[in-house]
């Protein structure tokens, strides 16, 4: 039941420099972009994935020439921890002198958030979706739907499905705890009920015992709370020990040891909605060098940085036109005044705390592959 | 770079404030604790709460750090009395997964995973003041504070203790009490070192007091050398400074960074112990220093 | 119905915490090394077999093939880690710093080789169906008890019938009438850290069916089996093997009166408590201050 943490190194996290880009036709001192994502430990499968989508988005800048200036890209790690994450986004803010920053994770991002909004950094979030991540900063912003979306178009959903009875297996962390308040509130309004609700450990392994204890409460749908290679070790855990009912989640389970996995098979979760083949010009691009460079499907979380990373494109491009210069302060001026930009998945618009709308769907796994249920 | 080397010699200067004491129990006293870390958390939540709720005073939020982690260093103390050797290993080991799962669970004192953000930046007499300059002095202080005891009667007793405990107790030295004495010093160090790494951060949660934290602590002690003055201080300079030195390899891919870092931190850990198991300034020839 | 769950779900992990912890006691008894990195076999055992699996290999050549690394991977520590800082007169905090680098090594090792994260074996095995109302037991159940006791039988017997098993024993009792007969305390030691390490490879086959492998499964076998050792005694192998047992069943019914999330810190308790109050463990000799 345990999980030791051990030699994850509690202290000096990594920092590696990258020279990323350095365009042939863009002169002068480049634009800094960092980013501060898992590329080590439990939650490293997330890493390659945000990093490929802000990768793809700097090549299209540098192909369609959007920026005078290069951009020098800069990859940290968090390791998905709070502490790490304070390491790398102090050497990003204060070494590096970044101008725009990528965060993910809940808890990680609620700890370099100070950080940022003391240096006046922007900080794009595409991958955590805690409800309390919105207003966080005023340079914090979100390009992905926050959990709050999420679970008030899965609830009303499932309850619909007649599943009346939830019971709730969260992460002891910033994010459980938000999807615990999420649904003690939306559940009653939606017309369910939260009849149990059970606290893990980030680093515990085994179920079994958490099985037998949600089973009695006797729910119709066990919503999943977590992330990374802990999800599977949950959905095993409950599948194996006897619990059959509907297992439903959040965007997190959009992953490729999901996908694999057979015990979850009919997990139904939520999404957000980025039409890959019949969408705009933009999309179909995206989708289609992003399937040349990594030979698969992108998914929603590509998208996400991608749009962070285009994000940046457009407003310093605005920002050079009127030869302002770029920093935290202009840029999001630059945001609150155009508010709608072309981005993946369509138009993205963006409220005044930062965030940006998105439509939201409900999919399933099915035999390793996504079936859209609403 | 200046702020990247100010924010590394201050990380160095606080852990060596860990190592030092963390030595003087194991060198001096022979308690071989891998529970440093708890006082160390101890330590920064109590200067983390002081500094967010009563004043960013960082002397007051020191004093009240070292006062916590002292008076609950009887947890530690009480089995030391009773065991020693590889069943107190075990018992700090319990203590400090026990001490984590309350650091996770106490939300209202600690924030959890979450952590406590935001903390001010430390102020003396209304100025803003650097916690480097704190963490030297205070570092300065208990070396010299380490060296008196040393080598006065305290001193003398305690490496009785270490050596020879039933013969020390049948000299009449005061076995049980110097024994809470050095574990109470040596916590209260680490309180302080908890205290200053909160007011550095501005963020302090669980993930600093893990049982991988008590064991790099004891490493950089053993590393140094063992009941030397300044061993401990060159094994944190070099076991921090390491991973900062490896992440100018830019020829590792991204995502195998952490990965590469680790295991060659492991195995320096590994062949330093193998070819100079006395520490680097430990006299090899003498070889063990206890039992 | 709650309680008999938890506390057969508790019997089948303690199961596999005794053979490691066993593991770990007759290591620590017979030689006196903190084999820090006993959860390291654990991990490479577990890992081996995986391979085994994924690639089709018959089910007996996978276990043979995770023994056998167990088994070197200990014998390797004993020779290439142990021996020569213990020709150093190297103390026993040296040797913990150097076990535990080793096992972030491996640790990290496994994540770059075998990918980070979760990885199972998909086996009706460990798939539990409903036995008595609201009782659920899969088969592994059944698997991991009898594994355990086959294991403890044949340990017991070589140990007692054999000339080697009754030198280990001899060895953990008094290293230097060992010298004066002869024996070879060094061959000695690697048979200790050989059987040893072999202990942990069928938990780990089964723990690979059952809650998963990540490349940071190890540490908390190896906490739990020096927790068992302290716990039963040291010098016990039935002490270590009981305790591992009772550690188990305490993670788990602990459940019945907390929260999920406090269980983790139940078995460290009972180990705290142990020593602050009988430190000499369950069938442990009087210890030494």
């Amino acid at each position: 039941m345990i999980g030791t943490k051990f030699s994850r190194r509690a202290l000096l996290g990594s920092a590696l420099a990258a020279p990323f880009i350095r365009g042939a036709a863009a002169q002068g001192e480049p634009y800094v972009l960092g980013s501060v994502f898992p590329q080590s430990g439990p939650n490293a499968e997330y890493g390659p994935v945000f990093t490929s989508g802000v990768q793809l988005a700097l090549q299209h800048i540098e192909q369609d020439r959007l920026l005078q200036r290069p951009i020098r890209y800069i990859s940290e790690d968090s390791q998905a921890l709070p502490q790490q994450g304070v390491i790398a986004m102090t050497k990003l803010v204060n070494v590096d002198k970044a101008h725009w920053t990528f965060a993910a994770f809940t808890s990680v991002s609620k700890a370099i958030a100070p950080i940022g909004d003391r240096a006046k950094t922007v900080m794009i979030n595409g991958g955590a979706v805690g409800p309390d991540l919105s207003g966080l900063s005023p340079y914090f912003w979100n390009v992905i739907p926050l959990a709050h979306l999420e679970t008030r178009t899965l609830l009303p959903y499932l309850v619909g499905q007649g599943k009346k009875r939830f019971a709730l297996v969260y992460v002891d962390d910033p994010l459980g705890d938000a999807i615990l308040k999420e649904l003690g509130e939306q559940l009653p309004k939606a017309g369910g009920e939260l009849v149990g609700s059970f606290s893990i450990p980030r680093d515990a392994q085994q179920f079994g015992p958490v099985a037998a204890r949600v089973r009695q409460v006797r729910p119709d749908a066990v919503y999943i709370a977590s992330f990374g290679a802990q999800q599977a070790q949950i959905i095993k855990g409950l599948r194996n020990n006897g619990v059959s009912q509907q297992l439903c989640s959040y965007s997190a389970m959009n992953l490729e040891s999901i996908r694999t996995l057979p015990e979850a098979n009919g997990m139904t979760f939520t999404v957000q909605k980025v039409d890959y083949a019949g969408g705009d010009a933009l999309t179909r691009r995206f989708a289609e060098d992003y399937k040349k460079a990594h030979n698969r499907e992108p998914t929603v979380y590509n998208a996400n940085y991608y749009n962070g990373c285009r994000l940046f494109g457009l407003l310093a491009q605005e920002l050079e036109k009127t030869n302002t210069p770029v920093n935290g302060d202009t840029l999001r001026a630059a945001l609150l005044r155009v508010r709608k930009f072309p981005l993946v998945g369509g138009t993205g618009e963006f409220d005044d705390a930062g965030n940006m709308m998105a439509a939201i769907e409900v999919v399933q796994w099915n035999n390793g592959s996504l079936t859209k249920l609403v | 770079m200046i702020a990247y080397f100010a924010n590394l010699a201050t990380l160095v200067a606080i852990f060596g404030i860990l190592a030092v004491t963390l030595n003087f129990m194991v060198g001096y006293a022979g308690i071989f604790s891998v529970a440093h870390a708890v006082f160390f958390g101890l330590g920064a939540y109590a200067g983390a709460q002081i500094a967010l709720t009563v004043a960013p005073d960082p002397l007051l939020a020191c004093g009240v750090a070292a006062l916590i982690a002292g008076v609950l260093s009887l947890c530690l103390a009480l089995p030391a009395l009773r065991v020693r050797g590889e069943y107190f290993v075990a018992a700090s080991l319990g203590l400090q997964m026990v001490a984590l799962t309350l650091f996770s669970e106490v939300k209202s004192l600690t924030g959890g995973i979450g952590g406590l953000t935001n903390i001010p930046r430390p102020r003396v007499f209304g100025v803003e003041v650097g916690v480097l300059p704190l963490a030297l002095i205070a570092l300065g202080l208990l070396l010299w504070a380490i060296h008196a005891m040393a080598n006065g009667s305290f001193g003398r007793t305690l490496k009785a203790i270490r050596d020879a405990e039933s013969a020390a107790e049948a000299l009449g030295k005061p076995v049980a009490v110097a024994k809470a004495l050095a574990v109470a010093f040596a916590c209260a160090g680490a309180g302080v070192a908890g205290a200053l790494f909160a007011l550095h951060m501005s963020f302090v949660n669980v993930e600093s007091f893990t049982l991988d934290q008590s064991v790099l602590v004891m490493a950089m002690v053993i590393v140094g050398g063992t009941g030397t003055l300044f061993g401990p201080l060159v094994g944190a300079v070099l076991l921090l400074s390491l991973p900062s030195a490896l992440s100018f390899l830019t020829f590792i891919p991204p995502t195998e960074v952490g990965s590469v870092q680790q295991i060659i931190y492991g195995l320096a850990m590994t062949l330093l112990m193998v070819f100079r198991p006395a520490g680097l300034l430990g006299d090899q020839n003498k070889g063990k220093s206890h039992q | 119905m709650l309680f008999v769950q938890l506390l057969l779900g508790g019997v089948q992990n303690g199961a596999l915490y005794a053979l490691t912890a066993a593991g770990f006691a007759l290591i620590f008894g017979a030689t006196k090394v903190f084999h820090v990195a006993h959860g390291s076999a654990f991990t490479l055992a577990g890992y081996v077999f995986l391979y085994g699996w994924t690639h089709n290999w018959n089910s007996a050549l996978s276990s043979l093939a995770a023994v056998a690394v167990a088994v070197a991977f200990g014998i390797g520590m004993e020779r290439l880690v142990y021996r020569p800082i213990q020709r150093h007169e190297g103390s026993f905090f040296t040797v913990f710093v150097a076990a535990f680098g080793v096992s972030i090594v491996v640790q990290n090792l496994v994540g770059v080789f075998a990918g980070r994260g979760f990885a199972s074996i998909d086996t009706p095995l460990s798939n539990a169906s409903e036995v008595l109302p609201e009782l659920f037991l899969a088969d592994v159940f059944w698997v991991a008890i009898i594994v355990a006791l086959v294991m403890f039988v044949a340990l017991t017997l070589f140990l007692s019938r054999t000339n080697a098993g009754v030198g280990l024993r001899a060895l953990a009792q008094n290293p230097d009438l060992l010298r004066a007969y002869g024996l070879s305390s060094s061959r000695l030691s690697m048979l200790a850290f050989a059987l040893g390490s072999a202990l942990v490879a069928p938990a780990a086959i089964l723990t690979a069916m059952t809650t998963g492998l990540n490349e940071a499964v190890g540490n908390h076998v190896m906490l739990l089996s020096m927790a068992s050792t302290i716990v039963g005694g040291v010098g016990s192998l039935r002490g270590a093997a009981l305790a591992g047992l009772l550690l188990g069943v305490a993670e788990s019914v602990v459940l019945v009166f907390l929260e999920t999330q406090w269980a983790s810190a139940a078995s460290f308790l009972v180990l705290f408590g142990f020593i602050l109050f009988k430190p000499s463990g369950m069938f442990g000799a009087a210890v030494a201050r």
